[in-house]
């Protein structure tokens, strides 16, 4: 991980991995009317934090990461990133959605070099850069090989390296480990957050498993549905490196979890 | 579908069955493979002896004129003829098929103001033009390659139209948040995706291009396996007529042959190397 090239200092990263979210609402027509998907959500995420969405299916989670992601307006309200209001999907962002998705027609290495492509011509160094991330998420190894030859979770990790290649200031990740069995997500866990403290980004992570947002976020956002609100803030004060086993069984995190359980019930 | 139930099974018993059961289905299915013909040509040879040679000649003496066809060279300028006007139509229609296919796909004023032409033109009986077309254009190439590139047009028109707007919500998603342009999101992502179906496209336009250049032949022709039928016919010669069936058939088998030999070689170099992978990406990518 020393091994990382920059090509983004860390202090620039901090300048603009902030996201200010302004009080927005999002409603959406649909044949059943009018659904109001988030009603007035307000939260400032600071540079380099690890934050977690949680809330019951349906209150808006992946709609507000959407948002974030310039991929959909919100109706009113605005979204900042440091400052920037965001009107279209940000460069400074990368995501990772529910599934992979990945292209099966290219290798591993090609399904990671495509933000540089999809830019023009990709350089040497950032074709060094997709090597480099993806000695990272140890996948040197499948570089050449296609995402149908590949479990799950290595999908998964291919589309982490993908978000993580252009270095952007902010990862929105939409349940990224929810198709995952409970062991490669504890794996992938851990993986993220060895990758998180190295790369000094953002991270917006939405799950639906108390546990996963326990052990990996400073903050976790409780969200509660129809219409989607913030419902509570909680700081997970436990200093790091955390273990499962903590987060399973030690005290502090009970009181956390009651806290959470409560809110969604 | 046999080794699934096998194996679930677990049984040594079962497996040591099954590995009998499949040999001796495997050898059962060479040994059809391998009978069928002569079974054909038995029940050909038996009714053909029933009748007239002017009704169904003998596949023996099918198969002799059909080899003298080749060793004096007559046959040549006619399947020469017919081959060329089945690529060009072919190669025509698609051509135009994939152009039209990618503008509706694209635009959707090009779609509301074109796709009403394309399926008039596809409601056309373009048979029906062959004589016109042979009126305007004589008796050489030209309406044989028309009549085919019309009706090779259209399966590539729909296969390239469908091909481009089923690209999977999640992969446009992704593109949208690499900030993609359109042209990069067409080039990258939806052709790519709409390889398959636009190689089904493809093999439906070559051997619709078959029927198409034979039929126009009917209509007016000096040269051409379509010509030399109307000429068998003409002079009752039941036995040419069956060397020309024969000859369009085993074109049809070599362009289809021809068709998957490419195909096989564009999805290896898309997907990987062996046709296993081949197989498991396509169906990952029809999900
Ligand atoms: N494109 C859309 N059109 C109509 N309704 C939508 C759309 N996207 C989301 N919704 C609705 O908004 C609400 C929140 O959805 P979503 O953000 O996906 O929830 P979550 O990710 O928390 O499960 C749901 O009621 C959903 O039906
Ligand atoms: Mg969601």
């Amino acid at each position: 991980m020393s091994g990382v090239s920059n090509t983004i200092t860390n202090q620039e990263k901090f300048d603009r991995g902030q996201i200010e979210v302004d009080f927005i609402t999002k409603s959406f027509d649909s044949d059943a009317g009018n659904i109001l998907a988030l009603d007035g959500i307000n939260l400032e995420v600071v540079p380099q934090e690890f934050i977690t969405l949680v809330g019951r299916s349906g209150c808006g989670k992946s709609t507000l990461l959407r948002c974030i992601g310039g991929l959909i307006s919100p109706s009113t309200g605005t979204i900042k990133i440091s400052g920037q209001v965001v009107t279209e999907p940000h460069p400074q962002i990368g995501y990772v959605f529910q599934q992979a998705v990945l292209l099966p027609w290219r290798t591993v290495e090609e399904n990671v070099l495509l933000p540089f492509e999809v830019k023009g011509n990709p350089t040497d160094k950032e074709k060094h850069k997709v090597s480099e991330v993806l000695e990272i998420v140890g996948l040197s190894d499948y570089a050449n090989h296609r995402p149908g030859e590949l479990s799950g979770g290595m999908q998964q990790r291919v589309s982490v390296s993908r978000a993580l290649v252009t270095e952007p200031s902010i990862l929105l990740m939409d349940e990224p480990f929810g198709a995952l069995d409970a062991q490669t997500r504890e794996d992938m866990n851990i993986e993220l957050l060895r990758i998180w403290e190295v790369a000094k980004t953002t991270i917006v992570f939405v799950t639906h498993d108390i546990g996963e947002a326990l052990f990996l976020s400073d903050r976790v956002v409780l969200m509660s549905a129809r219409p989607g609100k913030v419902h509570d803030i909680i700081e997970v004060n436990s200093p790091r490196p955390r273990t499962f086993d903590q987060v399973e069984n030690d005290p502090a995190f009970w009181k956390m979890r009651q806290r959470i359980r409560e809110a969604l019930h | 579908m046999t080794i699934e139930i096998n194996r679930i099974d677990g049984d040594t018993e079962a497996k040591g069955s099954f590995i009998t059961n499949f040999s001796s289905q495997k050898l059962l299915g060479q040994f059809l493979v391998l009978v069928t013909p002569f079974l054909f040509l038995l029940i050909w040879h038996l009714i053909a002896a029933g009748t007239t040679p002017l009704i169904l000649p003998n596949p023996y003496d099918v198969f002799m004129r059909l080899v003298s066809y080749f060793i004096n060279g007559r046959i040549w300028p006619h399947l020469f003829m017919t081959t060329q006007e089945i690529l060009a139509g072919f190669v025509l229609g698609s051509v135009l098929g994939l152009g039209f296919g990618t503008l509706v796909s694209e635009s959707d004023i090009a779609r509301k103001v074109i796709m009403p032409y394309i399926i008039v033109t596809q409601a056309l009986p373009k048979f029906a033009l062959a004589p016109m077309l042979v009126i305007w254009f004589g008796f050489g190439m030209a309406p044989k390659v028309i009549i085919a590139a019309l009706i090779a047009f259209f399966p590539l028109v729909e296969n390239t139209f469908m091909g481009l707007t089923t690209t999977p919500q999640p992969q446009l998603e992704l593109f949208r948040a690499l900030r993609a342009s359109r042209i990069t999101t067409l080039l990258k992502l939806r052709i790519p995706h709409a390889v398959p179906a636009i190689f089904s496209g493809f093999r439906v336009a070559l051997m619709l291009s078959l029927v198409g250049a034979v039929v126009a032949e009917y209509v007016g022709a000096n040269q051409g396996l379509g010509a030399l039928i109307i000429v068998s016919q003409g002079t009752l010669d039941t036995e040419l007529m069956f060397v020309a069936f024969v000859i369009l058939t085993v074109l049809g088998l070599c362009l289809d042959w021809l068709y998957g030999l490419v195909y096989k070689i564009v999805l290896v170099k898309l997907y990987g190397k062996t046709i296993d992978d081949v197989s498991s990406s396509t169906t990952r990518l029809s999900v």
